[in-house]
């Protein structure tokens, strides 16, 4: 029955497309941020997201009459829990997308392996955002503003994020390095899972004036106790849990090893929302602004907010 | 390995006289096999303790240690991190990678006896699986107030409760036939492994946590950790060395064993219950860290021999040393990050196995 079902959507899908692919394409070729080079016909109408960042750029671009399918996890703005849900971010239901006949899909990494090349075989467009720096996030915003055909509104969107972005940057960039504080960021405690550089969570830590301790690592990774203790973090943010767990933070709070680092002594140790440091979406602008004052506290982000 | 070896062609007295002769130079062969491992292992786990992701001078080292002793005074000239590092941080993790080690040999030694089955390892009916489970239980409830005693009392109580149902399942009237034990076992834990995969793909932003735990690690162990996890392991060590003597004659077969003054079903439910209990001890603080088990009993049992006086004890002292061993590779081999201690294990321990299996190249089991 599935399968009958699939092959009815797919001749429902396909067709019309190769109807389509008949006439010359009159637009260009976009890269994607996995190094694929994909083809858009004309402007798309029918966007889905499969990532709660890329429902966070679709809405902060004004596209949300245009977006017809979501994640379970997109909860920001609030109205996107209204749209229909097709993933649970990882887990998603290809046939459901098939059915929706999206023109564009706005996918992740994490989609990279099993999901893009199923959708592509059905000839859907698939563009997948990855933003592992500020720079990154304003391009890709610009990107989905152009093959929207919201130029304009990425624009206004863009200068304002990097306004903001300069009004921190501008204050810590001359700090010579010894005025900028140690940062231990936890993404869990047991092991010390941490983030190191090539990231988003690096680029902010940087730009807020802050000196991330696991720089010479790369990526997510775990991080020795010995070697936290023994470079002494002057400020720690540990990233919540989905759904308010706060697992990590108490420990690192409670954990009597950790007593001896400066963050401790200092009650430098902060929750940090993983709706907003752990999306690459413009909030993750608040996310740089607030991490700026924990660091900094006389840091000025003006304009904020 | 139960001796047969009287001589046929001889006197009874001459043989009764090589037997008592064996006996002796056995016993202390077996003594200082057990007192050479003994020491091996002290003098490993103080060496190992001088190596770490921090770079600490040697000399610092000894005279952390030796500060604590009593009757010592030195001048700690030190920075108090150094101290914690080597007291907080080092040595309640080297001891728990061997006691965790010591609890997986003797664990795996017994299953391997109790089934008289070479593939017999502690989590064979249940153990693991059950812990796993209760500890991604953990991750997923909220009840964060519970600290961070809360994934391990959870994999605990998962553990026992995963045995005691197989347990169950498998018995038969008044016994428990040790093949239909294993395939409850193996079917149980099948189960219970698809709910906790079920579990990590939908755990989304605690998969890290889940992972690690699953693969296992000593990277947060503390003294209380230590605290709790060492008496049990200690007493379900010490009951289980007390029936070395019947789980030798049990290898014969099991009526056998009965005609010989064995009670065969009690002595199988003491030992099962004892070496659950000390996996489930190990395995829902360090996680189901694999092949120390396995590998250490049949690694053992190749240069000992089958013999479970000599087998027991030297397979807690074995796992201990690999445990020690793959703990200290894991947190120095790539710094500052660490290699899961569940993959070094395996590169360490399997290679050695083979080793092991080859220079022999005969039947072992």
């Amino acid at each position: 029955m599935k399968k009958l079902a699939l092959v009815f959507a797919l001749v429902i899908v396909i067709l019309p497309m190769l109807a389509g692919c008949q006439t010359a394409p009159t637009e260009g070729n976009v890269t994607d941020d996995l190094g694929r080079s994909v083809q858009i016909q004309g402007i798309p109408q029918r966007i889905i997201s499969l990532a709660p960042s890329n429902t966070e750029i679709v809405y902060a671009l004004g596209l949300e009459d245009r977006l017809i399918g979501v994640t379970t996890y997109c909860n920001y703005p609030a109205a996107a829990q209204e749209k229909p849900a097709v993933s649970e971010y990882s887990n998603v239901d290809i046939e459901k997308i098939v059915a929706l006949q999206p023109d564009l899909v706005l996918a992740d990494s994490i989609h990279k392996i099993d999901v893009i090349p199923a959708l592509e075989r059905m000839n859907i467009p698939v563009i997948a955002l990855v933003s592992p720096t500020l720079e990154k996030l304003i391009s890709n915003i610009a990107l989905v503003g152009q093959i929207c055909g919201q130029d304009e509104a990425a624009k206004s969107l863009n200068q304002s994020l990097q306004d903001r972005i300069e009004t921190v940057a501008g204050q810590t960039r001359s700090m010579p390095d010894d005025e900028k504080q140690r940062v231990f960021f936890v993404t869990w405690h047991d092991p010390l899972w941490t983030v190191g550089s090539g990231t988003m969570i690096n680029d902010l830590i940087e730009k807020a004036g802050g000196l991330n301790i696991a720089a010479d690592l790369e990526g997510n990774q775990t991080m020795d106790l010995e070697t936290v203790i023994q470079r002494n973090p002057q400020v720690i943010f540990v990233l919540s849990s989905m759904g308010d767990q706060d697992t990590s933070y108490n420990y690192i709070l409670n954990e009597p090893r950790f007593q001896a680092t400066e963050a401790l002594k200092n009650s430098l140790v902060f929750r940090m929302d993983p709706d907003i440091f752990g999306r690459t979406a413009p909030r993750i602008v608040d996310g740089l602004e607030e991490m700026a004052q924990d660091i900094h506290p006389e840091v000025i982000t003006t304009g904020a907010r | 390995m139960i001796t047969a070896n009287y001589g046929a062609d001889r006197g009874p007295q001459a043989g009764e006289m090589a037997l008592l002769l064996k006996n002796r130079r056995q016993r202390s062969f077996r003594l200082y096999s057990i007192c050479g491992m003994s020491v091996a292992l002290v003098v490993i786990a103080i060496l190992v303790l001088t190596i770490g992701s921090v770079n600490i001078p040697l000399g610092t080292v000894w005279k952390v240690l030796l500060s604590h002793l009593p009757l010592v005074s030195i001048n700690e000239d030190w920075p108090a991190t150094t101290g914690m590092i080597i007291t907080g941080i080092r040595l309640p993790r080297i001891l728990m990678a061997g006691i965790c080690g010591a609890a997986l040999g003797v664990a795996g030694a017994t299953y391997q006896g109790l089934f008289r089955n070479p593939l017999a390892d502690p989590y064979l009916i249940g153990v693991a699986q059950g812990a796993a489970l209760g500890a991604s239980v953990g991750f997923l409830l909220p009840w964060t107030f519970l600290g961070s005693f809360f994934i391990p009392l959870l994999a605990f109580l998962g553990a026992l409760v995963a045995v005691s149902v197989v347990y169950l399942v498998a018995r038969a009237g008044k016994t428990l036939p040790v093949t239909t034990l294993i395939l409850a076992g193996v079917a149980i834990g099948a189960l219970l492994m698809s709910i906790t995969s079920y579990i990590t793909l939908i755990s989304d932003d605690q998969i890290h946590g889940i992972v690690t735990w699953l693969v296992g690690r000593f990277s947060m162990s503390n003294w209380e950790q230590v605290a709790l996890a060492a008496p049990y392991i200690a007493v379900g060590i010490v009951v289980i060395l007390i029936f070395a003597r019947p789980l030798n004659v049990m290898q014969l077969d099991e009526e056998q064993a009965q005609q010989l003054g064995i009670n065969v079903e009690r002595t199988k439910l003491i030992l099962l219950a004892a070496s659950t209990l000390i996996t489930a001890a190990a395995v829902c603080f360090v996680g189901t860290i694999g092949f120390v088990g396995i590998i250490i009993p049949h690694a053992v049992r190749l240069i000992w021999g089958p013999d479970h006086r000599i087998l027991l004890p030297l397979s807690a002292l074995a796992g201990a040393l690999l445990l020690i061993l793959a703990d200290t590779a894991s947190r120095t081999i790539m710094p500052p990050t660490e290699v899961p201690v569940g993959i070094i294990t395996a590169f360490l321990g399997a290679p050695f196995f083979l080793v092991l299996l080859r220079r022999r190249k005969k039947a072992v089991f």
